[in-house]
């Protein structure tokens, strides 16, 4: 693809200061939002772009914004940078190579919804990035694109950087909620969602980085050219997390739309070591894995619910036949077990009891009855639970454990 | 008012109620653990699973809000199922405590497997290994592995205490309720947290291994032991004394009351209930008269009535004194008040009660007894007892309550009975003091009769006896009834023997305050 | 014994405070710091914590015990952080990890006598390209191999 959206210049050298930023055109969006747009211009342009969210959910995003209510109460914004998802490291990218784009976004973002203190909440592990963020911060602050009556607009924007302390599910929207407001990280149930009541009680919208980094490119150069980007009901780019035994691991921006077997072929470089691709991980790891026989797929939102999987993160995993599906199972198992915020019942019980019987399968003491308690028990975590984490540990263990579940047998 | 259907039945509710609510007011029972009506719904047992058409998962019956037309299912084979998996997951790692658990016939976990579970354990793995007899309180143990993290404790501790003693430690399966460094729960509301936990993980030493609560009955009363005037339920065993069980009140629960005790009662009412069984007289004792018939309950406001009819009409006034406390009903109060104040004269009424405590800012007031409200209202001037004062001329006492004891020492009291001709008390326990009465008469408790009483800010409330009074004790009420009728007071309202109701309703027509009291 | 906050951590801790229009809010940047001034957050820690943020030392605690970057026990002067999620495990983790355990002695969990090293497993690092990797106190570090560990581990003083 010739032009990409947002890693057009990541390769540049010292992006991430103001003043490179700058010369490639930077801040220009902020200056067309708020001198010559009106916030619900913005929204309309944001809603006409098909911007659906790139945390995982894929809501879109101009319909998320507009669910916030007039009201006298302050409103926030939360940048969702936990990055969480096993697979994924886009916005670790984007944060350490372009930090100012995510800044724009934010800029354009609360002006759009009328946000006037707005956190990035970016987990724990990122500090290196979270420094490289509060450092852009600063500059944005000493330039005017920050602080009080940015650009002789009127418009006031604080921006502080939050950091988490390990913990996946504080990726979740109202988790990360509880945890910037000094609790454990704890889901809320919804209704009523953040939009109405979120951060102290107050509106608050909460995006994923990648979603907001892709605002300044909208409003600059206009939803239709956003959507040309993409698909009709998908506009823009995704970047794909490439990982696992690919010969080029890395990001990889395309169009919306792009199969699945040309990013792990033609893209990442196929196979690493001559190895042949035994599953792929399309989303991330809540993502059902996707068999060898399964990767002629399109990689947009649809075509992977269509696939009974999804595209979350958008990070791609791919397996090698010389590694032991029960090798992966433990690891996912483990991984949401370990995860889980223990809350609520099955979550908190089911990951772990099955984790248990995964770890005694691995200790070469299965029984034959262990496929189907995992199956049932996975069954009845999925769709009971407070929060979305429930649904992300049984959709992989539960795909994994049907479609090879011969190979898992051969080991009680 | 909207209309919903409840399992296809139509139900008219008011608008925002919960389903969980709705259904119960459609007399069904959605199965719940961690919700309690105290707080806002928390949402993590996951057992109350409902489903509702037009809704693609099953959804919460306590946090969602019903509207117009919702058709809901509490009882579908999706529900079940769901309720089923749930038990499972909670059982998987609950210790199988059930023959040593105090909460044993009292627990949800034990009464929604016996409703929709009864499966074998499928869970062969080692469960996770906890504190099980962590002390957290005064008299509170906490039991880290029948635990189920519904987080009822640390919310009580949270918004209604605010006191924050317990908080939950750690993730995941590993998550576990606790204390920090040994900071015990401590404060007045300590008790509720062993009653709202649905599960045998907070037990309470009090009750801890001493009886099954199958063995126990309830009855409903009001707490006398301060002003507020808390609602009870007192668990007793009914066999007490024929069976051979050490006591008769084995517990004190709350009982709701949105206008007086919400949910809660404070711990000293809760364990404060050694007034109902220890050192209770239970027969009429006759100390000093010969020559006279044996007393009876049958014939005792006969004599009571004789006596003060022989006293020439200024002797009644000036030679009958009244000892009274504020344990005392409205309805006893009243008569009281009726015979003695108003048509009797009497002016030596003095009143012996608990001395002033001090209040929490919460249910917990400064005085200790239950009825000073409505001893004021009923118009009665609540003199403390001056021993002078109060023999000075007397021939004959009525004194009720055991509170002299110890307001006075023995040998005061002694010498200021002494004077007085003839004494009789109205008591429902034994004590040294009541050798120095001529006629001792057992009376029963406030747990033991029927009646009313005004608290602390003015609400009536009336109760019904939860328990047996012991032996020959009977209600004040009564007697006092009686001797109304004795004296040929008001043939209209003492000649049909007046139930407590009649006398609440005929305080109704005298006492403005009562008049729209009437249960 | 009575320990106080460096002056740089109090200066540090009240600009945190003042971003948040409630105190509770700044209770896990807090810890950060917390934990990068004394090496640990122990009972003495939390508190310190409680009282600077006017809440009760057990709110303190329930984080401390949540978040699995913030310990209660002393760690090395280098914590060496292995993650063991799918790629990185497809990968070589495994080995990675077995090569760790012999080179130091000790097991995921523990820390070496001489109060140098503690190796811990992690969860996925969002390195993923670079897998294996592993993030020594706050520095990421991918494309492990024993040579390259070698190198790493014997450069630190």
């Amino acid at each position: 693809m010739k032009e990409k959206v947002l890693t057009e210049h990541f390769g540049l050298e010292n992006l991430y200061k103001i003043d490179v930023y700058q010369k490639q055109g930077g801040y220009r969006a902020t200056e067309k939002a708020l001198k010559k747009m009106k916030p619900e211009e913005i929204l309309d342009e944001v809603k006409k772009a098909n911007l659906r969210g790139r945390g995982g959910a894929g809501f879109p995003a101009g319909v998320k914004w507009s669910f916030v209510p007039d009201t006298d109460k302050p409103k926030y914004l939360c940048v969702n940078a936990d990055e969480g998802e096993p697979g994924t490291f886009k916005d670790r990218y984007i944060m350490s190579h372009n930090p100012h784009m995510l800044l724009e976004g934010i800029i354009i973002t609360s002006f759009c919804v009328g946000i006037h203190v707005a956190f990035i909440y970016i987990r724990g592990e990122y500090e290196a990035i979270a420094l490289r963020l509060e450092q852009a911060i600063s500059e944005a602050y000493a330039k005017g694109f920050l602080g009080k009556n940015i650009l002789e607009s009127g418009f006031d924007l604080d921006v502080f950087v939050h950091r988490g302390a390990g913990a996946y599910i504080c990726g979740e929207e109202t988790a990360l909620l509880e945890s910037l407001e000094g609790k454990r990280g704890n889901p809320r149930l919804k209704p009523p969602f953040p939009a109405s009541v979120g951060l102290w009680q107050c509106p608050t919208v909460i995006n994923n980085v990648e979603t907001i980094s892709n605002i300044s490119h909208i409003i600059l150069n206009g939803a239709e050219w956003f959507v040309k980007k993409g698909l009709p009901k998908d506009g823009g780019t995704r970047i794909f997390s490439v990982s696992g035994m690919v010969k080029n691991p890395g990001i990889y921006e395309l169009p919306l739309g792009t199969s699945l077997k040309d990013i792990i072929f033609k893209h990442a470089g196929g196979m690493k070591g001559g190895k042949k691709l035994k599953a792929v991980i399309p989303g991330g790891m809540s993502a059902p894995i996707l068999t060898a026989d399964e990767i002629n797929i399109k990689m947009d939102f649809d075509s992977l619910v269509e696939a009974n999987s999804m595209l979350g993160s958008a990070a791609i995993i791919v397996i090698d036949d010389k590694t032991s599906i029960l090798d992966v199972l433990k690891v996912v198992t483990k991984f949401y077990s370990h995860e889980s915020c223990g809350q609520c019942t099955p979550c908190r019980i089911g990951n772990s009891w099955i984790n248990k019987i995964v770890k005694r399968i691995a200790d070469g003491k299965g029984k034959k009855e262990d496929i189907d308690s995992i199956l049932r028990l996975a069954s009845n975590i999925e769709g009971n639970t407070l929060c979305p984490l429930g649904d992300a540990a049984a959709m992989p263990i539960l795909s994994i454990t049907k479609k090879f579940r011969k190979e898992l047998e051969s080991h009680l | 008012m909207i209309k919903i259907f409840m399992d296809e039945e139509p139900v008219e509710v008011e608008e925002g109620t919960t389903v969980l609510k709705a259904a119960e007011r459609a007399g069904i029972h959605i199965p719940h653990l961690c919700y309690h009506p105290a707080f806002p719904p928390e949402g993590s047992c996951r057992m109350c699973l409902v489903e509702i058409e037009g809704f693609p998962k099953l959804e919460l019956a306590c946090s969602t809000v019903v509207k117009e037309d919702m058709k809901i299912s509490t009882k579908s084979a999706r529900v079940v199922e769901a309720r089923k998996a749930v038990l499972e997951f909670l059982l998987a790692e609950h210790p199988l405590d059930c023959p040593i658990c105090d909460k044993a016939g009292d627990c949800k976990l034990q009464d929604y497997y016996d409703e929709y579970g009864l499966f074998e354990s499928q869970f062969k793995e080692a469960k996770e290994k906890r504190e099980k007899k962590l002390k957290i309180g005064k008299t509170l143990i906490l039991d880290q592995e029948r635990c189920i993290l519904c987080t009822r404790c640390v919310r009580f501790l949270k918004e209604v205490t605010k006191t924050q003693e317990l908080g939950v430690f750690h993730r995941g399966v590993h998550s576990s309720v606790n204390i920090y460094d040994g900071a015990a729960v401590v404060n007045n509301y300590t008790g509720n947290l062993a009653e709202i936990c649905p599960v045998g993980a907070i037990t309470d030493e009090d009750f801890r291994f001493k009886i099954r609560s199958w063995f126990l009955e309830e009855g409903e009363s009001i707490c006398p032991l301060c002003s507020r005037g808390c609602n009870i339920l007192i668990e007793y065993h009914p066999g007490f004394p024929r069976f051979n069980v050490p006591k008769r009140v084995y517990r004190i629960k709350a009982r709701e009351n949105p206008e007086v005790n919400g949910f809660w009662l404070c711990d000293r009412g809760r364990y404060g209930y050694s007034y109902l069984d220890e050192g209770r007289a239970d027969q009429i004792i006759l100390n000093k008269i010969e020559g006279e018939n044996v007393l009876t309950w049958e014939n005792i406001s006969e004599y009571l009535g004789k006596k003060i009819k022989s006293l020439s009409s200024a002797k009644k006034a000036s030679g009958i004194a009244l000892i009274l406390h504020t344990w005392l009903s409205n309805e006893e109060l009243f008569l009281l008040h009726e015979i003695f104040k108003k048509d009797l004269q009497v002016e030596k009424i003095f009143f012996a009660d608990l001395p002033q405590g001090e209040g929490d800012e919460y249910l917990l007031t400064s005085e200790p007894s239950p009825n000073r409200r409505g001893a004021r209202e009923i118009g009665f001037d609540i003199k403390t007892v001056d021993l002078d004062a109060m023999a000075d001329g007397t021939d004959f006492l009525l004194a009720f309550g055991p509170f002299l004891s110890g307001l006075f020492s023995l040998k005061d009291l002694k010498d200021a009975l002494s004077k007085i001709k003839r004494k009789v008390l109205f008591s429902s326990y034994s004590d040294e003091m009541n050798s120095l009465f001529d006629i001792v008469i057992p009376v029963a408790l406030i747990a033991e009769k029927e009646g009313s009483l005004t608290n602390v800010d003015g609400i009536v409330q009336g109760f019904q006896p939860a328990l047996e009074p012991p032996g020959e004790s009977l209600p004040e009420w009564k007697v006092l009834a009686d001797l109304g009728k004795e004296l040929e007071m008001d043939a209209r309202f003492y000649s049909e023997f007046p139930s407590p109701e009649k006398i609440l309703t005929e305080m109704g027509k005298k006492i403005p305050f009562f008049k729209k009291k009437n249960d | 014994m009575s320990l106080e906050f460096s002056e740089k951590a109090k200066k540090k801790i009240a600009e945190i405070v003042a971003r948040y229009p409630q105190k509770e809010a700044a209770l896990l940047p807090v810890l950060h710091v917390t934990q990068r001034e004394f090496g640990f957050i122990s009972a003495v820690q939390e508190k310190m914590v409680a009282r600077v943020l006017g809440i009760k030392p057990i709110r303190v605690r329930e984080l401390v015990t949540f978040y699995t970057m913030l310990s209660r026990q002393s760690l090395g002067k280098y914590h060496i952080q292995v993650c063991t999620n799918l790629s990185c495990s497809l990968l070589g983790a495994g080995n990675f990890v077995d090569y760790l355990v012999e080179k130091l002695g000790i097991k995921p969990g523990e820390t070496t006598p001489d109060k140098k090293f503690t190796l811990s497993t992690v969860e996925c690092l969002g390195a993923c390209e670079r897998a294996p990797c592993m993030m020594i106190n706050f520095n990421y570090y991918g494309d492990m191999d024993p040579k390259k560990v070698d190198e790493i581990l014997d450069g630190l003083k």
